[in-house]
């Protein structure tokens, strides 16, 4: 007697064996979850990284240091450009505020010509010369704190103060857990957090600070964690 | 006398301000040279294709502002 219901059968082993297999990540709280993959991941599909970049999947644009042959950057990640508010505004209010002080000289009717009057012109080009050089060393210092995930490893590279400058690396096997923190209102009205992966033994562990998306990062960090540990 | 006094010490603040000046934007220029060399080091260890080039000129736009600043002011002040 020939078996009628093996097909069926070898499909439902099927289901199981990829529910084992391809599943790395599954949330606790919700099972209907899709196996991740890079190329499932939520994250929408953007290969050129531009100036004001801060999360791109598959860059496709993007070279560093000891690049590996055939080794390709999954993500590239930046602080949220929401962070940069700060010295946004700082730099408006400073290019605003000789503006400030001559009409409140003039509306309050004193003077406070310090300086001879050809210094005036000089000393003026000095100072929005040093209010641009603040935002441009603002900028770079978000432009160069990058951090990125490759099919091999994760890179973090720090850059602050024009003299502080750290790179590290970890290969993808000696990555254990990775998780994120979004506190604050700010934080979760404009999606981005804290990414903590956290490595094996004394190692040192990543700390990306203000990545957008964190949940999409921690998703695809352990969607790659699951197929570098199988 | 008092007269004479007054015009040596107005040029004396006139020279003390302009080399007061010039000093600060030569410690600025120094400052950008070190800026430059961090931005091109960075770009060695981080190349984005696209825009590595503009960043890169902006520094050197920075520091080309500061040099014409300084001979100006070496000049007419």
């Amino acid at each position: 007697m020939p078996d009628v219901f093996v097909a069926d059968k070898n499909e439902a082993e099927q289901q199981t064996e990829n529910k084992t297999s391809d599943a790395p990540y599954i949330a606790k709280s919700d099972t209907n979850i899709k196996p991740v993959t890079i190329e499932s991941s939520p994250i929408p599909p953007a290969n050129r990284v531009h100036l004001f970049t801060s999360l791109c999947k598959n860059p496709d644009d993007i070279s560093f240091q000891n690049q590996d042959e055939g080794e390709k950057p999954l993500l590239f990640i930046r602080k949220d450009f929401v962070t940069n508010t700060g010295w946004i505004l700082t730099g408006i209010f400073l290019i605003f505020l000789p503006v400030l002080f001559s009409v409140t000289q003039y509306s309050l009717h004193i003077s406070f010509n310090l300086l001879p009057e050809r210094f005036g012109l000089i000393f003026l080009f000095f100072y929005y010369l040093l209010t641009i050089s603040y935002w441009y060393i603002n900028f770079i210092t978000w432009y160069f704190n990058i951090s990125l995930i490759t099919d091999r490893r994760i890179i973090d590279i720090d850059f602050s103060g024009l003299v502080y400058k750290n790179v590290s690396a970890t290969k993808l096997d000696l990555v254990q857990d990775v998780s994120y923190t979004q506190i604050g209102v700010i934080r979760n009205f404009f999606d981005y957090g804290d990414v903590l992966i956290q490595t094996a033994g004394t190692l040192d562990n990543f700390v990306f600070d203000a990545a957008p998306r964190p949940e999409d990062i921690v998703h695809v960090v352990e969607g790659l964690i699951g197929k570098s540990h199988e | 006398m008092n007269n004479l006094n007054n015009i040596y010490s107005l040029l004396k603040a006139d020279y003390l301000l302009k080399i007061g000046f010039l000093f600060g934007d030569f410690v600025f220029i120094l400052f950008l040279i070190v800026l430059i060399k961090q931005v091109f080091s960075m770009n060695q260890i981080i190349n984005d294709t696209n825009d590595s080039a503009f960043i890169k000129s902006g520094a050197i736009f920075l520091l080309i502002i500061a040099v014409s600043l300084f001979l100006v002011a070496l000049v007419i002040l």
